[in-house]
């Protein structure tokens, strides 16, 4: 089992075009840790904003009706994916985690793959 | 830089930066969603704006000045430097301090489902914002 730090460092180089990688609590909009960004990518900025997206999602499925829960979210950006997977193990309800590729260096289904594997040896 | 908090008792605050004071905090209120209330005070508790619906600003304002002497003391005797911030979570909610240069403070108050993130990055920016105003303001009032 990987701690948070870790495996933010795991995703940073095991993931092929990563900029930046976050762990987020969305009931409070803070990150637990944070790898890469930088002057370019502001990762406190990104994971209080990331944590409205995921809000909004959230509740947009419960007036919905959907009895379902979000596994992740993909924004596509000119130059840039960004990934948020929402964590499911129990011990870290509340959390995703946030990752910032390089579009034209990145394999989108291999670092969903990655991501899922990271997740899995997380311990909060 | 290290700012340190005086007591300003001498000095009477000038009502011409008010209306900018108070621009301020509605910005604060309207950029983060489920906060309920931001005031502006001097950091020995005179309410400079407020732009709270369902509190009395001035009780709000004393008790902020209190809450500050303690965490700057708290601060320092931790080595930590001078008062920064302050974060209060109750069980319906959080109120939050920020330092507004040496001579102010910022009081926000939101509800529980807050985004503590970007209440933080919101109410930073509008601590130096507010930081500048009064500064301004004290500039014009020594002006003969």
């Amino acid at each position: 089992m990987a701690n948070t730090q870790t495996a933010l460092k795991e995703a940073m180089t095991s993931i092929e075009g990563c900029l930046g990688a976050a762990l987020v609590d969305y009931t409070s909009g803070m990150a637990l840790g944070t790898v890469g960004g930088g002057n370019d990518l502001d990762l406190t900025v990104a994971a209080a904003g990331n944590t409205d997206v995921v809000r909004a999602k959230v509740r947009t499925m419960e007036q919905l009706g959907l009895q379902d829960a979000i596994e992740d979210i993909l924004i596509t950006l000119g130059s840039q994916y960004h990934l948020i997977r929402l964590l499911k193990s129990r011990g870290s309800q509340g959390l995703f985690l946030y990752l910032a590729l390089d579009k034209n260096r990145a394999n989108l289904a291999m670092a969903r793959h990655q991501l899922r594997r990271i997740e899995a040896g997380l311990e909060v | 830089m290290r700012l340190t908090l005086r007591q300003r008792t001498e000095r009477k605050w000038l009502p011409a930066a008010e209306p900018e004071v108070l621009e301020e905090l509605r910005r604060l209120r309207a950029r983060v969603p489920h906060v309920t209330g931001a005031l502006a005070a001097t950091s020995d508790g005179l309410v400079l704006a407020h732009d709270t619906a369902a509190l009395e600003p001035e009780g709000v304002a004393a008790l902020t000045a209190a809450a500050l002497g303690v965490a700057q003391s708290l601060a320092e005797a931790a080595g930590r430097g001078a008062f920064r911030e302050l974060l209060v979570r109750g069980e319906d909610g959080y109120v939050a301090s920020y330092a507004a240069g040496s001579m102010a403070v910022l009081t926000v108050l939101a509800g529980d489902r807050a985004n503590v993130g970007r209440l933080h990055l919101e109410a930073r920016r509008s601590g130096t914002r507010l930081a500048d105003l009064v500064a301004d303001a004290l500039g014009r009032a020594e002006q003969p």
